[in-house]
């Protein structure tokens, strides 16, 4: 009965109509269900900037709101890297602000009263959708089943791979980044297909705009290159590919260069140089093409062997004396530990300490793409079933993201799109196979005769057939309802528990804003602990504008965004040196420390401490790396063996080394902390350990705040003694000591020598 | 004395120049009196018998002054003035004068005098309902409360300390006219007064103060003529947060589509107690908790709302905070909010708190025509035992779109008052909104209703829709013109 209904709206141009509806509904209910899964921390929480990098992103939006794009695109920050400041303008990728301010003066233009921090908290969920519809648009040039796009849009919206780094409040780069990066490729696919101009132009702006937007477009720099070098070695030249890869290269170049902080990094730094030696080849080969068309064959093979090796020779020479000159950048630190994971750890402490730049851990692969990544070898192998053009790119991408997600963990991002793609590759094949195959009907003689007119040699066809006993029955193997069922089935479940898993990953794992943490009541109802804000909030309201605030790098931004003082160091770590200082500060005693804070104007320092309520992620923990920094410029100064004991433990309880106790941060850290235990039971509930009953004694900087759940630490650098003793000698006499007399003090004779 | 004088009357001109500079008014404006520079009140009426009493159990000084005046002159008077000084006229909050015989027949119009911005004292008066008969009596009410009066002594106090403050009034109510007798009552939220200013009495009384628990009484006085002072200073203990908001903008948006009522306030907070004399410890702080002794810090606001009040949110710079509760049943809507951390003494603590409610219970139609009257509390801060001051409102009452004929009446004084647009959610032309400041308000003024009255016609509700319906199909047009383009450099294909 309904199938005569539904009859009508599918055949002919009434069905396509209907298709083209359900399609479009398919993929808004798509968007919405990608946009839906991101707003987990909103619902919990609130609607917040999350973490760290997405602090400054939304300080530099308010900023260009604020101050209109002129002044933003000259900003020169003096709140950040006190006394330096940092020329923000020219060292950020304008891209996401300019996005996010763009759409808040559009809504403003029809007078919707929007907060800026919503659009930044919903950008990356808005995004997402868009995404989604690129990868649908990517996948449909892919394949010819127009499930493929579908499923493919679908993967993408709700992989965790990429909800990871694009949750509500996840203010980062790669919330448009992504799109931008699938956008391109797309267009990149397209133009090659057409071999046009206009699509490679779009193609071009689009990686304009993804330049603008993130530092991955290095990605798509050498991506695009290495798909077309690898078509020239299979030897598919052609005026399409031509066409299109000069269009992007002049256009996006250009379009690249008009970022302040990529200015003429493109034709000079090495990472860019394949993009230009496959603009080159290019050209040689085209004009290579031309002659052979001209030439006879015999005297053209010697041509070329002389004209491949005059061009390599030149082409290789002209290389190596560029990069030794110094007129072509030398690799970048951050690019060495693209090949060598373990790089980073011997020689850029500061890159090494960041998490997300540590190597995959391969259940990580699983936790973030789920059945996608078994699926995703079967959608490669699809791609050699059939390798055109854009099946090529697939590979390529596919071998190049995944050894890159194999290195840092935060490429993993580049992977999940090719991923989502090839798996749905795969699953849109089987379904197509298995969905809607028919079973041959016995082959009558009217069969024959209908199909005749589709078979070339019907007659023999049937003789054949008619031969064999096997297939005299044709209802057994995969034709059978048995088999579609069993098949369909299990890849509905897996389909359906795939969707669990993303659930259950977005909203556990990726769905907290780090800056509020949560936790349960007695009673089941969700306690919110809010120290930092607590902490940042007192800093705005009580301290002066200007007051300067030394903490570990981490929560720089935090700072700036939150509590609007300036700071020494921020994530943005461009002067490894002044990180040194600071973790020398942090790292040595208060006699050092002192005048190196002085120096630097510090009025506060603010320190995490996780020890009261079990946060793991504090500063006694991240204490080795500022150690491991500041040894990295002072190694006379500060070494790291001197904080292990001598069995080689890292201790903060009675058994801490000296030079630990010491230091600047673990007495800022365990300061008054065992009054608010009886004596005797002062416990440390990060590290599990008994502290002692004795707790550190500070001279130099005295506690300011301290917030609700001691997450954070305030404290506030003593100005120089009004009656010129040293900090020591007056916080002595404040607690009513005894002044020492000198001349116990004497040590240990030496024989004077002048 | 003359060098003082001066110095404070150019103080005095120079806080004049300096609000004027910030656009914040904090003198009241509207509906001065401006007389000529020589102006003295005329000797027109006597107070026969007058009870100035000083409350002191706030964190702001409330002064009443009962007194009987009669009228000394030959023809009926309606003029009434009191005197204060320039410094007083800045901090003066709420002064209302009613007839303490028939309470029930209004407050009685007051204004300031405006004569000689240089003079110390200044004018306010009093404009009696009926022109009072030669030798007759009426007795008056007069109150009126100081901002920023009372000072910490010490100023800077240890965490858990107690705090004092100090305070400095005349023993004799400020008067125009002769006094024939008089007495100051104040009155002390302890009786730890540690210190005070005694007055010998005059000819065989007792000298003041006399103690009664924690009230103090000054004199009685004999006749004392127009405009003596006889200062007095009392230092007593108060360990209560001194709060301080210097400015409240208050929204209410009413939406008739929507039939809801929104209320934001956004308070600038700052706590006036005595500030800390060393940095703030959490190790003492959390012992104390538990025991919860008085403090000079603010740790909790509530916010007794009008019952049927929902979404409560309780907001700063930096976003939402956990620490608030909201109980709300049929009998009470109480809003408990915590600030992120403790104010102590100088801290400041800016946040905003809205909530919104059925529009049926504010709002009700005149029978006739297509006017509405709202009826709103003209503010709904935090109900504390210690008292609020607040240095300036601005509160705007944002009425649908289209609105006009906007009339409104309140008896909290007013400063100013306009009538602006305001676009939001995709107007046309803009929201009225009627936009009223007020200066130097005191809790008590906390339950003031504000009534606004406006025309609502019925085009007006129905020109969104239009608007929006009118756009799409513009839009709409639009794109199939666009469409139906042929812009391709092809050329027609056969």
């Amino acid at each position: 009965m309904s199938d005569t209904i539904v009859e009508p709206f599918l055949k002919g141009s009434t069905g396509r109509n209907t298709r083209g509806i359900l399609r479009l509904s398919i993929l808004v209910l798509i968007a919405a269900a990608a946009i839906a899964s991101r707003l987990f921390s909103v619902i919990r929480f609130e609607s917040i900037i999350h973490e760290f990098d997405p602090w400054f992103n939304f300080r530099a939006t308010k900023y260009l709101v604020q101050n209109g794009f002129y002044d933003f695109w000259d900003w020169f920050d003096d709140r950040t890297w006190h006394p330096l400041g940092r020329v923000t303008g020219g060292t950020l990728y304008p891209g996401l602000m300019v996005t996010s301010g763009i759409i808040y003066h559009a809504l403003r233009a029809l007078t919707i009263p929007v907060d800026i921090r919503n659009i930044c908290v919903l950008l990356a969920p808005g995004f997402s959708g868009l995404t989604a519809y690129a990868t649908y648009l990517f996948t449909n040039e892919m394949s010819t089943s127009p499930s493929a796009g579908l499923l493919a849009a679908a993967f993408m919206g709700i992989a965790p791979g990429y909800i990871s780094r694009s949750v509500a409040g996840s203010y980062d780069n790669e919330a448009i980044a992504i799109f931008l990066l699938v956008f391109t490729f797309f267009l990149w696919i397209k133009a090659l297909k057409v071999g046009s101009v206009m699509w490679g132009a779009l193609c071009a702006l689009f990686y304009g705009y993804m330049v603008s937007a993130w530092g991955g477009y290095v990605f798509i720099t050498n991506l695009i290159p290495l798909h077309v070098f690898v078509l020239v070695c299979m030897g598919r030249f052609s005026p399409r590919l031509y066409v299109s890869y000069c269009t992007w290269y002049a256009l996006g170049t250009l379009a690249s260069m008009q970022i302040p902080f990529v200015g003429f990094l493109p034709i000079r730094s090495s990472e860019h140089m394949s993009a230009l030696g496959v603009f080159g080849l290019l050209q040689l080969v085209g004009f290579v093409e031309f002659v052979r068309s001209g030439v006879p064959s015999k005297q053209f093979a010697t041509l070329l062997r002389g004209f491949v090796l005059a061009v390599f020779a030149i082409a290789f020479g002209g290389l190596v004396l560029l990069t030794v000159s110094g007129v072509i950048a030398p690799w970048t630190g951050r690019f060495y530990s693209l090949w060598d994971t373990g790089y980073a750890k011997i020689h850029i402490p500061i890159i090494a300490s960041v998490s997300e730049h540590q190597p995959t851990a391969w259940p990580a692969f699983f936790f973030d793409l789920n059945l996608l990544i078994w699926l995703f070898p079967a959608g490669v192998y699809l791609c050699f079933l059939k390798l055109a053009d854009e099946q090529v790119f697939v590979v390529v991408y596919a071998i190049l993201a995944s050894y890159f997600s194999g290195v840092m963990v935060r490429l993993m991002l580049t992977l999940t799109p090719i991923v989502c793609v090839a798996a749905a590759l795969v699953l849109s094949h089987l379904l197509d196979t298995y969905l809607s195959i028919k079973s041959p009907s016995a082959p009558t003689d009217a069969d024959i005769d209908a199909a005749s007119n589709a078979a070339p040699a019907p007659s023999k066809k049937a003789a054949k057939q008619d031969g064999l006993r096997a297939m005299r029955e044709p209802l057994v193997g995969i034709y059978t309802t048995f088999s579609k069922t069993s098949v369909v089935s299990a890849l509905t479940a897996y389909l359906l528990i795939f969707v669990l898993h993303c659930t259950w990953v977005t909203s556990n794992a990726y769905s907290s804003p780090s800056v509020v943490l949560a936790s349960r009541m007695p009673d089941g109802s969700q306690h919110i602990i809010d120290d930092y804000r607590e902490a940042y909030q007192w800093l705005r309201q009580n301290t002066k504008e200007d007051a300067k605030i030394m903490s570990w790098w981490d929560y720089g931004y935090q700072i700036g965004g939150m509590a609007d003082r300036p700071t020494l160091v921020d994530n943005n770590t461009w002067n490894n040196t002044h990180i040194a200082t600071v973790g020398k500060a942090m790292s040595s005693s208060e006699e050092v420390s002192y005048p190196i804070m002085r120096q630097h104007e510090v009025d506060y320092v603010l320190v995490v401490f996780g020890g009261l309520l079990g946060y793991s992620g504090d500063d006694i923990n991240k204490f080795l790396w500022m150690v491991r920094i500041a040894e990295g410029i002072w190694p006379d100064e500060v070494k790291e063996r001197d904080f292990f004991t001598e069995r080689g433990e890292y201790r903060v309880d009675e058994g801490a080394t000296e030079t630990m106790k010491k230091s600047l941060m673990y007495k800022m850290s365990y300061y008054n902390y065992n009054a608010l235990f009886p004596p005797g039971q002062c416990q440390d509930r990060v590290r599990g350990v008994k502290m002692p009953d004795q707790g550190p004694v500070l001279n130099t900087v005295e506690e300011a705040f301290t917030s609700e759940n001691w997450i954070i630490r305030i404290y506030k650098v003593k100005d120089l003694d009004n009656v010129g003793r040293d900090h020591a000698a007056a916080a002595s006499f404040e607690r009513g000591n005894k002044k020492k007399k000198t001349t116990k003090r004497r040590g240990p004779k030496v024989l004077r020598v002048e | 004395m003359r060098p003082l004088a001066i110095a404070s009357a150019v103080l005095s001109f120079a806080a004049t120049a300096l609000c004027v500079e910030q656009g914040n008014l904090t003198k009241p404006l509207t509906s001065r009196v401006i007389l000529p520079s020589t102006f003295k009140p005329p000797q027109n009426f006597k107070n026969a018998n007058l009870v100035h009493i000083v409350s002191l159990e706030k964190s702001h000084p409330k002064e009443s002054i009962n007194v009987v005046i009669e009228n000394i002159a030959t023809t009926p008077q309606d003029e009434y003035f009191i005197p204060f000084t320039a410094r007083q006229m800045e901090t003066i909050g709420g002064l209302e004068v009613k007839d303490r015989k028939d309470p029930e027949a209004g407050l009685f119009e007051v204004e300031a005098v405006d004569f000689d911005i240089e003079s110390d004292t200044q004018f306010y008066r009093v404009r009696l309902p009926k022109p009072l008969a030669p030798k007759a009596q009426q007795t008056l009410g007069i109150s009126y409360s100081y901002l920023s009066a009372l000072h910490p002594l010490p100023a800077t106090i240890a965490q858990q300390d107690k705090q004092y403050l100090v305070y400095t009034f005349s023993a004799y109510a400020p008067s125009a006219y002769v006094t024939s007798k008089q007495k100051t009552e104040v009155k002390f939220p302890s009786t730890v007064v540690p210190e005070y200013t005694i007055i010998p009495g005059a000819k065989g009384e007792l000298e003041s103060p006399q103690k009664q628990g924690s009230k103090f009484t000054y004199g009685s006085f004999g006749e004392v003529p127009a405009g003596a002072v006889e200062p007095v200073k009392v230092r007593y203990e108060f360990t209560k947060p001194l709060i301080h908001v210097s400015r409240l903008e208050r929204d209410i948006e009413v939406s008739h589509w929507g039939g809801n009522v929104a209320f934001e306030d956004r308070y600038t907070m700052t706590n006036r107690a005595a500030n800390l004399s060393k940095q703030f410890s959490r190790v003492e702080f959390a012992s104390q908790q538990y025991y919860n002794p008085p403090s000079t810090a603010v740790k909790e606001l509530k916010f007794p709302l009008k019952v049927g009040s929902l979404d409560p949110y309780f907001t700063d710079v930096i976003g939402n905070v956990s620490t608030s509760r909201f109980r709300s049943n049929k009998r009470e809507a109480n809003l408990e909010i915590k600030p992120r951390y403790p104010v102590f003494g100088g801290w400041n603590y800016p946040f905003r708190v809205g909530y919104s409610a059925d529009l049926k219970k504010y709002l009700r139609k005149l029978s006739s025509g297509t006017g509405y009257v709202l009826n709103v509390p003209f503010l709904e801060g935090p109900k504390q035992p210690e008292g609020i001051e607040y240095e300036f409102i601005e509160l705007r009452v944002i009425l649908p779109e289209g609105a006009e004929n906007v009339k409104y009446s309140t008896n909290v004084p007013l400063v100013t008052a306009g009538i602006s647009l305001h676009q939001t959610f995709m107007d046309t032309q803009g929201r009225t909104t009627l936009t009223l400041t007020a200066i130097n308000i005191v809790d008590e003024y906390r339950d003031r209703e504000l009534i606004v009255t406006y025309d609502y016609p019925f085009f007006a509700i129905l020109r969104k829709p239009l608007v929006i319906f009118v756009t799409f199909l513009g839009l709409f047009a639009a794109a199939w013109g666009i469409g139906s383009l042929d812009v391709s450099i092809r050329g027609k294909r056969s």
